[in-house]
Protein backbone atom coordinates (compact mmCIF):
# COMPACT_ATOMS: atom_id res chain seq x y z
CA UNK A 1 0.00 0.00 0.00
CA UNK A 2 1.36 3.42 -0.84
CA UNK A 3 -0.70 6.04 0.96
CA UNK A 4 -0.39 9.80 0.68
CA UNK A 5 3.28 10.43 1.37
CA UNK A 6 5.10 13.69 1.15
CA UNK A 7 8.34 13.03 3.01
CA UNK A 8 11.21 14.08 0.74
CA UNK A 9 13.22 11.14 -0.52
CA UNK A 10 15.69 9.77 1.99
CA UNK A 11 14.45 11.68 5.01
CA UNK A 12 12.09 11.13 7.89
CA UNK A 13 10.29 13.44 10.26
CA UNK A 14 12.83 13.02 13.07
CA UNK A 15 15.96 13.95 11.23
CA UNK A 16 17.18 17.10 9.52
CA UNK A 17 15.69 17.50 6.07
CA UNK A 18 18.02 16.76 3.18
CA UNK A 19 17.23 19.30 0.47
CA UNK A 20 18.73 20.53 -2.73
CA UNK A 21 19.72 16.98 -3.74
CA UNK A 22 18.70 15.72 -7.15
CA UNK A 23 15.09 14.57 -7.15
CA UNK A 24 15.13 11.35 -9.26
CA UNK A 25 12.03 10.45 -11.22
CA UNK A 26 10.35 7.49 -9.54
CA UNK A 27 8.69 4.62 -11.37
CA UNK A 28 5.34 3.55 -9.92
CA UNK A 29 3.14 0.67 -11.03
CA UNK A 30 -0.55 -0.01 -10.45
CA UNK A 31 -3.25 -2.04 -12.18
CA UNK A 32 -5.50 0.96 -12.79
CA UNK A 33 -5.31 4.72 -12.93
CA UNK A 34 -8.51 6.58 -12.03
CA UNK A 35 -8.35 10.26 -12.99
CA UNK A 36 -10.63 12.32 -10.75
CA UNK A 37 -11.57 11.47 -7.16
CA UNK A 38 -15.13 12.74 -7.11
CA UNK A 39 -18.07 10.49 -6.35
CA UNK A 40 -17.74 8.64 -9.70
CA UNK A 41 -13.95 8.23 -9.58
CA UNK A 42 -14.13 7.15 -5.95
CA UNK A 43 -16.78 4.52 -6.76
CA UNK A 44 -14.68 3.17 -9.66
CA UNK A 45 -11.61 2.98 -7.42
CA UNK A 46 -13.53 1.16 -4.69
CA UNK A 47 -15.03 -1.39 -7.10
CA UNK A 48 -11.62 -2.12 -8.65
CA UNK A 49 -9.91 -2.26 -5.26
CA UNK A 50 -12.56 -4.58 -3.79
CA UNK A 51 -11.88 -6.96 -6.70
CA UNK A 52 -8.22 -7.07 -5.73
CA UNK A 53 -6.72 -4.59 -8.19
CA UNK A 54 -4.22 -1.95 -7.11
CA UNK A 55 -5.54 1.49 -7.97
CA UNK A 56 -3.98 4.92 -8.17
CA UNK A 57 -6.73 7.50 -7.57
CA UNK A 58 -5.58 10.95 -8.56
CA UNK A 59 -7.13 14.39 -8.18
CA UNK A 60 -5.92 17.92 -8.81
CA UNK A 61 -7.71 19.20 -5.68
CA UNK A 62 -6.40 18.92 -2.10
CA UNK A 63 -9.21 16.55 -1.09
CA UNK A 64 -11.11 13.64 -2.55
CA UNK A 65 -14.91 13.94 -2.79
CA UNK A 66 -15.22 16.19 -5.83
CA UNK A 67 -18.21 18.52 -6.01
CA UNK A 68 -20.57 16.31 -4.04
CA UNK A 69 -18.69 16.70 -0.77
CA UNK A 70 -19.32 20.47 -1.02
CA UNK A 71 -23.11 20.17 -1.35
CA UNK A 72 -25.67 20.82 1.38
CA UNK A 73 -28.29 18.17 0.72
CA UNK A 74 -29.24 15.95 -2.21
CA UNK A 75 -32.47 15.78 -4.20
CA UNK A 76 -35.13 14.40 -4.05
CA UNK A 77 -34.58 12.82 -0.62
CA UNK A 78 -33.04 15.88 1.09
CA UNK A 79 -30.43 13.61 2.66
CA UNK A 80 -27.31 15.33 3.95
CA UNK A 81 -24.71 15.18 1.13
CA UNK A 82 -21.78 15.01 3.53
CA UNK A 83 -23.43 12.12 5.42
CA UNK A 84 -23.49 10.10 2.18
CA UNK A 85 -20.08 11.19 0.91
CA UNK A 86 -17.92 11.00 4.02
CA UNK A 87 -18.36 7.26 4.76
CA UNK A 88 -17.50 6.53 1.12
CA UNK A 89 -14.52 8.89 1.21
CA UNK A 90 -13.40 7.24 4.44
CA UNK A 91 -13.67 3.76 2.84
CA UNK A 92 -11.64 4.96 -0.16
CA UNK A 93 -8.98 6.54 2.06
CA UNK A 94 -8.56 3.43 4.22
CA UNK A 95 -8.65 0.83 1.44
CA UNK A 96 -5.34 -1.07 1.25
CA UNK A 97 -5.57 -1.36 -2.55
CA UNK A 98 -6.12 2.34 -3.19
CA UNK A 99 -3.35 4.91 -3.29
CA UNK A 100 -4.55 8.52 -3.33
CA UNK A 101 -2.60 11.38 -4.86
CA UNK A 102 -4.25 14.74 -4.22
CA UNK A 103 -2.87 18.01 -5.61
CA UNK A 104 -1.66 15.97 -8.55
CA UNK A 105 -1.97 15.94 -12.31
CA UNK A 106 -1.49 13.39 -15.03
CA UNK A 107 -0.22 13.90 -18.57
CA UNK A 108 1.50 12.13 -21.47
CA UNK A 109 -0.69 9.02 -21.27
CA UNK A 110 0.58 6.55 -23.86
CA UNK A 111 -0.78 3.15 -24.78
CA UNK A 112 2.22 0.89 -25.39
CA UNK A 113 0.30 -2.37 -25.82
CA UNK A 114 -3.05 -3.91 -24.91
CA UNK A 115 -2.56 -3.80 -21.16
CA UNK A 116 0.28 -1.37 -20.84
CA UNK A 117 -0.16 2.35 -20.42
CA UNK A 118 2.45 4.83 -19.24
CA UNK A 119 1.84 8.33 -17.94
CA UNK A 120 3.60 11.20 -16.27
CA UNK A 121 2.29 12.06 -12.81
CA UNK A 122 3.07 15.45 -11.31
CA UNK A 123 2.51 15.74 -7.57
CA UNK A 124 2.55 19.33 -6.38
CA UNK A 125 3.95 20.05 -2.92
CA UNK A 126 1.43 20.55 -0.11
CA UNK A 127 4.24 21.80 2.18
CA UNK A 128 2.75 19.62 4.93
CA UNK A 129 3.69 16.01 5.71
CA UNK A 130 0.16 14.61 5.62
CA UNK A 131 0.96 11.53 7.68
CA UNK A 132 2.18 13.70 10.58
CA UNK A 133 -0.57 16.37 10.50
CA UNK A 134 -3.24 16.02 13.18
CA UNK A 135 -5.46 18.77 11.67
CA UNK A 136 -5.24 20.64 14.99
CA UNK A 137 -5.62 23.96 13.08
CA UNK A 138 -2.99 25.72 15.20
CA UNK A 139 -1.19 26.68 11.98
CA UNK A 140 -4.43 28.22 10.70
CA UNK A 141 -4.78 30.29 13.86
CA UNK A 142 -1.16 31.46 13.69
CA UNK A 143 -1.16 32.37 9.99
CA UNK A 144 -1.64 36.13 9.55
CA UNK A 145 -2.74 35.97 5.89
CA UNK A 146 -6.31 36.27 4.59
CA UNK A 147 -7.30 35.24 1.05
CA UNK A 148 -10.62 34.29 -0.55
CA UNK A 149 -11.59 30.72 0.26
CA UNK A 150 -12.06 28.84 -3.01
CA UNK A 151 -13.95 26.06 -1.18
CA UNK A 152 -16.56 28.66 -0.08
CA UNK A 153 -16.66 30.13 -3.61
CA UNK A 154 -15.03 33.35 -2.44
CA UNK A 155 -17.78 34.31 0.03
CA UNK A 156 -15.36 34.37 2.99
CA UNK A 157 -11.63 34.34 3.65
CA UNK A 158 -9.23 31.63 4.72
CA UNK A 159 -5.61 31.56 5.82
CA UNK A 160 -2.57 30.67 3.69
CA UNK A 161 -1.99 27.75 6.08
CA UNK A 162 -5.35 26.04 5.99
CA UNK A 163 -7.43 22.88 6.23
CA UNK A 164 -9.25 22.94 2.86
CA UNK A 165 -12.64 22.28 4.49
CA UNK A 166 -13.86 20.54 7.63
CA UNK A 167 -14.70 17.16 6.05
CA UNK A 168 -11.82 17.06 3.58
CA UNK A 169 -9.81 13.89 3.05
CA UNK A 170 -6.94 13.65 3.73
CA UNK A 171 -7.80 15.76 6.79
CA UNK A 172 -4.56 17.71 6.82
CA UNK A 173 -3.39 21.26 6.44
CA UNK A 174 -1.92 22.68 3.24
CA UNK A 175 0.06 25.80 2.49
CA UNK A 176 -1.14 28.16 -0.23
CA UNK A 177 2.36 29.01 -1.36
CA UNK A 178 1.22 31.77 -3.76
CA UNK A 179 -0.19 33.78 -0.85
CA UNK A 180 2.18 32.70 1.92
CA UNK A 181 4.48 35.35 3.36
CA UNK A 182 6.92 32.66 4.55
CA UNK A 183 6.82 34.16 8.05
CA UNK A 184 7.21 30.74 9.65
CA UNK A 185 4.43 31.35 12.23
CA UNK A 186 2.75 28.08 11.25
CA UNK A 187 5.93 26.10 11.79
CA UNK A 188 6.51 27.62 15.23
CA UNK A 189 3.12 26.45 16.55
CA UNK A 190 2.94 23.07 14.81
CA UNK A 191 3.11 20.41 17.55
CA UNK A 192 4.21 17.65 15.17
CA UNK A 193 6.64 19.65 12.99
CA UNK A 194 4.73 18.52 9.92
CA UNK A 195 5.08 21.76 7.97
CA UNK A 196 7.85 21.42 5.45
CA UNK A 197 8.72 24.23 3.03
CA UNK A 198 11.49 22.12 1.51
CA UNK A 199 8.97 19.99 -0.35
CA UNK A 200 9.28 20.13 -4.13
CA UNK A 201 7.21 18.99 -7.08
CA UNK A 202 7.53 15.25 -7.60
CA UNK A 203 7.47 13.77 -11.09
CA UNK A 204 6.70 10.08 -11.44
CA UNK A 205 6.56 7.65 -14.35
CA UNK A 206 3.39 5.64 -13.96
CA UNK A 207 2.78 2.18 -15.46
CA UNK A 208 -0.81 0.87 -15.46
CA UNK A 209 -2.92 -1.66 -17.31
CA UNK A 210 -6.11 0.41 -17.65
CA UNK A 211 -7.26 4.01 -17.25
CA UNK A 212 -10.64 5.35 -16.10
CA UNK A 213 -11.46 8.99 -16.80
CA UNK A 214 -13.75 10.47 -14.10
CA UNK A 215 -12.87 14.12 -14.44
CA UNK A 216 -16.35 15.41 -13.63
CA UNK A 217 -17.85 18.63 -14.90
CA UNK A 218 -17.41 22.36 -14.85
CA UNK A 219 -20.15 24.96 -14.42
CA UNK A 220 -21.00 27.77 -16.80
CA UNK A 221 -19.25 31.07 -16.05
CA UNK A 222 -22.21 33.41 -15.46
CA UNK A 223 -20.02 36.43 -16.28
CA UNK A 224 -20.36 35.36 -19.92
CA UNK A 225 -24.00 36.57 -19.76
CA UNK A 226 -23.51 40.19 -18.63
CA UNK A 227 -27.25 40.89 -18.86
CA UNK A 228 -27.68 38.93 -15.60
CA UNK A 229 -25.15 41.12 -13.81
CA UNK A 230 -23.15 38.36 -12.14
CA UNK A 231 -19.88 39.81 -10.84
CA UNK A 232 -21.27 43.33 -11.22
CA UNK A 233 -24.30 43.13 -8.91
CA UNK A 234 -23.18 41.64 -5.61
CA UNK A 235 -26.60 40.20 -4.76
CA UNK A 236 -26.59 38.01 -7.87
CA UNK A 237 -24.89 34.74 -6.95
CA UNK A 238 -24.61 31.25 -8.43
CA UNK A 239 -26.42 28.18 -7.15
CA UNK A 240 -23.09 26.68 -6.04
CA UNK A 241 -22.53 29.74 -3.83
CA UNK A 242 -26.03 29.30 -2.39
CA UNK A 243 -25.22 25.61 -1.87
CA UNK A 244 -22.42 26.72 0.47
CA UNK A 245 -24.72 29.20 2.25
CA UNK A 246 -27.13 26.33 2.92
CA UNK A 247 -24.49 23.79 4.02
CA UNK A 248 -23.86 23.07 7.73
CA UNK A 249 -20.27 24.33 7.20
CA UNK A 250 -21.61 27.57 5.72
CA UNK A 251 -19.58 30.78 5.48
CA UNK A 252 -22.10 33.02 7.29
CA UNK A 253 -24.12 32.58 10.46
CA UNK A 254 -27.29 32.41 8.38
CA UNK A 255 -28.43 33.09 4.82
CA UNK A 256 -27.19 36.57 3.93
CA UNK A 257 -26.99 38.42 0.66
CA UNK A 258 -23.32 39.13 -0.13
CA UNK A 259 -23.93 42.75 -1.16
CA UNK A 260 -24.63 44.10 2.32
CA UNK A 261 -25.32 41.27 4.74
CA UNK A 262 -29.12 41.62 4.63
CA UNK A 263 -31.22 38.54 5.40
CA UNK A 264 -33.06 38.18 2.06
CA UNK A 265 -36.84 37.80 2.00
CA UNK A 266 -37.62 37.89 -1.72
CA UNK A 267 -35.38 35.44 -3.52
CA UNK A 268 -35.42 34.57 -7.23
CA UNK A 269 -33.95 31.62 -9.10
CA UNK A 270 -33.14 31.96 -12.80
CA UNK A 271 -32.98 28.56 -14.47
CA UNK A 272 -31.12 27.54 -17.63
CA UNK A 273 -28.26 30.05 -17.22
CA UNK A 274 -25.72 28.86 -19.75
CA UNK A 275 -27.64 25.72 -20.70
CA UNK A 276 -30.29 25.09 -23.38
CA UNK A 277 -28.87 28.24 -24.94
CA UNK A 278 -27.07 27.96 -28.28
CA UNK A 279 -26.16 31.65 -28.10
CA UNK A 280 -23.61 30.84 -25.38
CA UNK A 281 -22.45 27.64 -27.05
CA UNK A 282 -24.30 25.17 -24.84
CA UNK A 283 -27.58 24.03 -26.41
CA UNK A 284 -28.06 20.98 -24.17
CA UNK A 285 -30.04 20.59 -20.95
CA UNK A 286 -27.91 20.26 -17.83
CA UNK A 287 -30.39 17.79 -16.31
CA UNK A 288 -29.71 18.77 -12.68
CA UNK A 289 -30.50 22.50 -12.50
CA UNK A 290 -34.30 22.21 -12.15
CA UNK A 291 -34.01 19.78 -9.28
CA UNK A 292 -31.15 21.40 -7.39
CA UNK A 293 -32.97 24.75 -7.64
CA UNK A 294 -36.17 23.17 -6.29
CA UNK A 295 -34.11 21.54 -3.54
CA UNK A 296 -32.49 24.85 -2.58
CA UNK A 297 -35.86 26.62 -2.66
CA UNK A 298 -37.22 24.11 -0.15
CA UNK A 299 -34.14 24.45 2.06
CA UNK A 300 -34.41 28.24 1.91
CA UNK A 301 -38.02 28.11 3.00
CA UNK A 302 -36.91 26.02 5.94
CA UNK A 303 -34.07 28.38 6.84
CA UNK A 304 -36.05 31.58 6.24
CA UNK A 305 -39.72 30.73 6.89
CA UNK A 306 -40.92 34.25 6.03
CA UNK A 307 -39.09 34.41 2.67
CA UNK A 308 -40.77 34.36 -0.74
CA UNK A 309 -38.95 32.17 -3.23
CA UNK A 310 -39.72 32.40 -6.96
CA UNK A 311 -38.31 30.12 -9.64
CA UNK A 312 -38.26 31.50 -13.20
CA UNK A 313 -38.15 28.59 -15.62
CA UNK A 314 -38.59 27.65 -19.26
CA UNK A 315 -39.67 24.07 -18.53
CA UNK A 316 -39.41 22.06 -15.33
CA UNK A 317 -37.81 18.75 -16.24
CA UNK A 318 -38.69 16.47 -13.34
CA UNK A 319 -37.90 13.24 -15.17
CA UNK A 320 -36.25 11.06 -12.49
CA UNK A 321 -37.53 8.82 -9.74
CA UNK A 322 -39.33 10.93 -7.16
CA UNK A 323 -38.59 14.18 -9.03
CA UNK A 324 -42.18 15.12 -9.95
CA UNK A 325 -43.30 14.51 -6.35
CA UNK A 326 -40.41 16.68 -5.17
CA UNK A 327 -41.53 19.45 -7.55
CA UNK A 328 -45.11 19.20 -6.29
CA UNK A 329 -43.84 19.25 -2.70
CA UNK A 330 -42.06 22.56 -3.40
CA UNK A 331 -45.27 24.01 -4.86
CA UNK A 332 -47.14 22.82 -1.78
CA UNK A 333 -44.60 24.57 0.46
CA UNK A 334 -45.32 27.83 -1.34
CA UNK A 335 -42.47 28.13 -3.82
CA UNK A 336 -43.71 30.36 -6.65
CA UNK A 337 -43.06 28.97 -10.15
CA UNK A 338 -43.15 31.47 -13.03
CA UNK A 339 -42.83 30.26 -16.60
CA UNK A 340 -40.75 33.10 -17.87
CA UNK A 341 -37.53 33.86 -19.69
CA UNK A 342 -35.39 36.52 -18.03
CA UNK A 343 -34.22 39.16 -20.47
CA UNK A 344 -32.27 41.43 -18.16
CA UNK A 345 -31.48 42.08 -14.53
CA UNK A 346 -30.79 45.60 -13.26
CA UNK A 347 -29.85 46.85 -9.81
CA UNK A 348 -31.53 49.49 -7.65
CA UNK A 349 -29.61 51.75 -5.27
CA UNK A 350 -30.82 49.59 -2.37
CA UNK A 351 -29.07 46.57 -3.88
CA UNK A 352 -32.44 45.04 -4.83
CA UNK A 353 -32.71 43.61 -8.32
CA UNK A 354 -35.28 44.19 -11.03
CA UNK A 355 -35.92 41.17 -13.23
CA UNK A 356 -37.38 41.96 -16.63
CA UNK A 357 -38.90 38.85 -18.13
CA UNK A 358 -41.22 37.43 -20.71
CA UNK A 359 -44.20 35.88 -18.94
CA UNK A 360 -44.72 32.92 -21.26
CA UNK A 361 -48.21 32.01 -19.99
CA UNK A 362 -49.49 35.61 -20.14
CA UNK A 363 -47.56 36.42 -23.32
CA UNK A 364 -46.30 39.78 -22.09
CA UNK A 365 -43.26 41.51 -20.61
CA UNK A 366 -43.20 41.82 -16.84
CA UNK A 367 -40.92 43.21 -14.16
CA UNK A 368 -40.41 41.91 -10.64
CA UNK A 369 -38.26 43.10 -7.74
CA UNK A 370 -36.20 40.68 -5.63
CA UNK A 371 -33.53 41.29 -3.06
CA UNK A 372 -31.36 38.36 -4.09
CA UNK A 373 -31.02 36.39 -7.34
CA UNK A 374 -29.53 32.93 -7.73
CA UNK A 375 -28.38 31.85 -11.18
CA UNK A 376 -28.79 28.13 -11.79
CA UNK A 377 -25.74 27.75 -13.97
CA UNK A 378 -25.47 24.89 -16.42
CA UNK A 379 -23.14 21.92 -16.59
CA UNK A 380 -20.17 22.13 -18.95
CA UNK A 381 -17.40 19.65 -19.76
CA UNK A 382 -14.08 19.86 -17.98
CA UNK A 383 -12.01 20.69 -21.02
CA UNK A 384 -8.53 19.47 -21.91
CA UNK A 385 -8.73 15.80 -20.89
CA UNK A 386 -8.06 14.70 -24.48
CA UNK A 387 -4.69 16.49 -24.34
CA UNK A 388 -3.51 14.07 -21.63
CA UNK A 389 -3.44 11.26 -24.18
CA UNK A 390 -0.51 11.03 -26.57
CA UNK A 391 -0.33 7.85 -28.64
CA UNK A 392 -4.04 7.55 -29.43
CA UNK A 393 -6.85 10.07 -29.66
CA UNK A 394 -9.48 10.26 -26.93
CA UNK A 395 -12.49 11.30 -28.98
CA UNK A 396 -14.90 13.89 -27.57
CA UNK A 397 -18.61 14.21 -28.32
CA UNK A 398 -20.04 17.28 -30.13
CA UNK A 399 -20.35 19.09 -26.78
CA UNK A 400 -16.76 18.30 -25.70
CA UNK A 401 -17.67 15.68 -23.12
CA UNK A 402 -15.68 12.42 -23.36
CA UNK A 403 -17.12 10.48 -26.31
CA UNK A 404 -18.65 7.05 -25.73
CA UNK A 405 -17.65 4.66 -28.53
CA UNK A 406 -20.89 2.72 -28.06
CA UNK A 407 -23.22 4.97 -26.05
CA UNK A 408 -26.14 2.51 -26.04
CA UNK A 409 -24.52 -0.89 -25.53
CA UNK A 410 -21.28 -0.03 -23.67
CA UNK A 411 -21.55 3.52 -22.39
CA UNK A 412 -18.31 3.34 -20.40
CA UNK A 413 -16.09 2.56 -23.41
CA UNK A 414 -14.13 5.35 -25.08
CA UNK A 415 -12.34 5.59 -28.41
CA UNK A 416 -9.24 4.01 -26.83
CA UNK A 417 -9.51 0.33 -25.87
CA UNK A 418 -8.60 0.01 -22.22
CA UNK A 419 -9.61 3.60 -21.38
CA UNK A 420 -13.04 3.93 -19.77
CA UNK A 421 -15.16 6.89 -18.71
CA UNK A 422 -17.37 7.40 -15.65
CA UNK A 423 -19.81 9.98 -14.32
CA UNK A 424 -20.28 13.50 -15.61
CA UNK A 425 -17.13 13.33 -17.74
CA UNK A 426 -19.54 11.78 -20.32
CA UNK A 427 -22.26 14.43 -19.96
CA UNK A 428 -24.62 16.00 -17.43
CA UNK A 429 -26.16 13.58 -14.92
CA UNK A 430 -27.22 13.50 -11.27
CA UNK A 431 -25.49 11.73 -8.38
CA UNK A 432 -27.24 8.31 -8.59
CA UNK A 433 -26.62 8.18 -12.35
CA UNK A 434 -22.95 9.11 -11.79
CA UNK A 435 -22.60 6.22 -9.37
CA UNK A 436 -24.37 3.87 -11.81
CA UNK A 437 -22.05 5.06 -14.57
CA UNK A 438 -19.06 4.44 -12.28
CA UNK A 439 -20.35 0.90 -11.69
CA UNK A 440 -20.48 0.34 -15.45
CA UNK A 441 -16.98 1.76 -15.97
CA UNK A 442 -15.47 -0.35 -13.22
CA UNK A 443 -17.17 -3.50 -14.58
CA UNK A 444 -15.78 -2.76 -18.05
CA UNK A 445 -12.32 -2.10 -16.60
CA UNK A 446 -12.37 -5.33 -14.56
CA UNK A 447 -13.53 -7.29 -17.60
CA UNK A 448 -10.72 -5.72 -19.66
CA UNK A 449 -8.10 -6.57 -17.01
CA UNK A 450 -9.30 -10.19 -16.79
CA UNK A 451 -9.36 -10.60 -20.57
CA UNK A 452 -5.83 -9.25 -20.85
CA UNK A 453 -4.62 -11.69 -18.18
CA UNK A 454 -6.05 -14.68 -20.09
CA UNK B 1 22.29 20.97 2.43
CA UNK B 2 20.53 20.29 5.75
CA UNK B 3 17.58 22.33 6.99
CA UNK B 4 16.42 22.31 10.60
CA UNK B 5 12.92 21.00 11.14
CA UNK B 6 10.59 23.80 12.22
CA UNK B 7 12.63 26.44 10.38
CA UNK B 8 12.00 25.47 6.78
CA UNK B 9 10.19 28.73 5.91
CA UNK B 10 13.55 30.46 6.29
CA UNK B 11 15.03 27.98 3.82
CA UNK B 12 12.39 28.77 1.17
CA UNK B 13 12.60 32.52 1.87
CA UNK B 14 16.33 32.42 1.22
CA UNK B 15 15.91 30.18 -1.81
CA UNK B 16 13.36 32.60 -3.35
CA UNK B 17 15.40 35.64 -2.33
CA UNK B 18 12.72 37.11 -0.05
CA UNK B 19 8.96 37.23 0.40
CA UNK B 20 6.76 37.38 -2.73
CA UNK B 21 5.75 41.05 -3.22
CA UNK B 22 2.05 40.34 -3.83
CA UNK B 23 1.74 38.26 -0.66
CA UNK B 24 3.41 41.04 1.32
CA UNK B 25 1.03 43.64 -0.16
CA UNK B 26 -2.06 41.50 0.55
CA UNK B 27 -1.04 40.98 4.16
CA UNK B 28 -0.43 44.69 4.69
CA UNK B 29 -3.85 45.50 3.22
CA UNK B 30 -5.64 42.90 5.35
CA UNK B 31 -3.91 44.06 8.53
CA UNK B 32 -4.95 47.67 7.85
CA UNK B 33 -8.59 46.68 7.22
CA UNK B 34 -8.64 44.41 10.28
CA UNK B 35 -7.30 47.22 12.47
CA UNK B 36 -9.87 49.71 11.11
CA UNK B 37 -12.76 47.30 11.68
CA UNK B 38 -11.70 46.27 15.18
CA UNK B 39 -11.16 49.93 16.15
CA UNK B 40 -14.63 50.81 14.84
CA UNK B 41 -16.19 47.95 16.84
CA UNK B 42 -14.43 49.10 20.00
CA UNK B 43 -16.70 52.15 19.95
CA UNK B 44 -20.00 50.40 19.24
CA UNK B 45 -21.65 47.33 17.72
CA UNK B 46 -22.27 47.86 14.00
CA UNK B 47 -24.21 46.45 11.07
CA UNK B 48 -22.48 45.97 7.72
CA UNK B 49 -24.02 49.20 6.42
CA UNK B 50 -22.95 51.18 9.48
CA UNK B 51 -19.42 49.78 9.24
CA UNK B 52 -19.36 50.67 5.56
CA UNK B 53 -20.15 54.30 6.36
CA UNK B 54 -17.75 54.41 9.27
CA UNK B 55 -14.66 53.10 7.47
CA UNK B 56 -15.64 54.20 3.95
CA UNK B 57 -15.63 50.78 2.31
CA UNK B 58 -18.22 49.21 -0.03
CA UNK B 59 -20.74 47.04 1.83
CA UNK B 60 -19.86 43.84 -0.06
CA UNK B 61 -16.21 44.18 0.96
CA UNK B 62 -17.20 44.93 4.54
CA UNK B 63 -19.27 41.73 4.65
CA UNK B 64 -16.40 39.67 3.27
CA UNK B 65 -13.84 40.99 5.77
CA UNK B 66 -16.25 41.07 8.71
CA UNK B 67 -17.27 37.45 8.13
CA UNK B 68 -13.62 36.47 7.85
CA UNK B 69 -12.98 38.16 11.21
CA UNK B 70 -15.94 36.26 12.68
CA UNK B 71 -14.39 33.02 11.38
CA UNK B 72 -11.02 33.89 12.91
CA UNK B 73 -12.61 34.66 16.29
CA UNK B 74 -12.01 38.44 16.45
CA UNK B 75 -15.67 39.39 15.95
CA UNK B 76 -18.96 37.74 16.85
CA UNK B 77 -22.48 38.07 15.53
CA UNK B 78 -24.88 40.12 17.64
CA UNK B 79 -28.62 40.69 17.46
CA UNK B 80 -30.74 41.10 14.36
CA UNK B 81 -32.71 44.35 13.98
CA UNK B 82 -36.48 44.70 14.54
CA UNK B 83 -37.16 44.09 10.84
CA UNK B 84 -35.15 40.82 10.93
CA UNK B 85 -32.95 42.21 8.17
CA UNK B 86 -29.51 43.23 9.43
CA UNK B 87 -27.36 41.68 12.12
CA UNK B 88 -25.03 43.73 14.28
CA UNK B 89 -21.47 42.59 14.83
CA UNK B 90 -19.40 43.07 17.95
CA UNK B 91 -15.92 42.43 19.28
CA UNK B 92 -15.35 38.94 20.61
CA UNK B 93 -13.82 39.98 23.90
Amino acid sequence: MEKESSIPNGTNSNSPLGVGDSNPIKNITYDALVIGAGIAGGEVALNLANTGYKVLLLDKELSVGGKMIMLSKVFPTLDCAACITTPKVSEISRHPNITIFTGSEVSNIKKLSDNEFTAKVTKHPRYVRVEDCTACQLCEKACPVNVRDQYQFGLIGRKAAFIPFSICSPKAAAIDIDNCTLCGACEKVCPTNCIDFTQETEIMNLHVKTVVVATGFDTFDAKKMPRYGYGQYKNVITALQMERELAPTRPFNTILRPGDGKVPDKIAYVLCVGSRDASVGNPICSQICCMYSIKQAQLLMGALPMADVTIYYINIRSFGKGFEEFYQQAKGMGVNFVKGKIGRISEKESGNLILRYEDINEGKLQEAEHDMVILSTGVLPNTGIEKFFESQTLTLDPFNFVGQSDALASPAKTSIEGVFVAGTATGPMDIPDSILSAGAASSEAISYLINQQN
Amino acid sequence: MEVEIGKTAKYLREKLGGIPEQAKKNLKEFNAIKRKMLDALKEEDLTVKQMSEKIDMPTHEVLYYLMSLVKYGFVKTGEVDDMDEYYTYKLNK
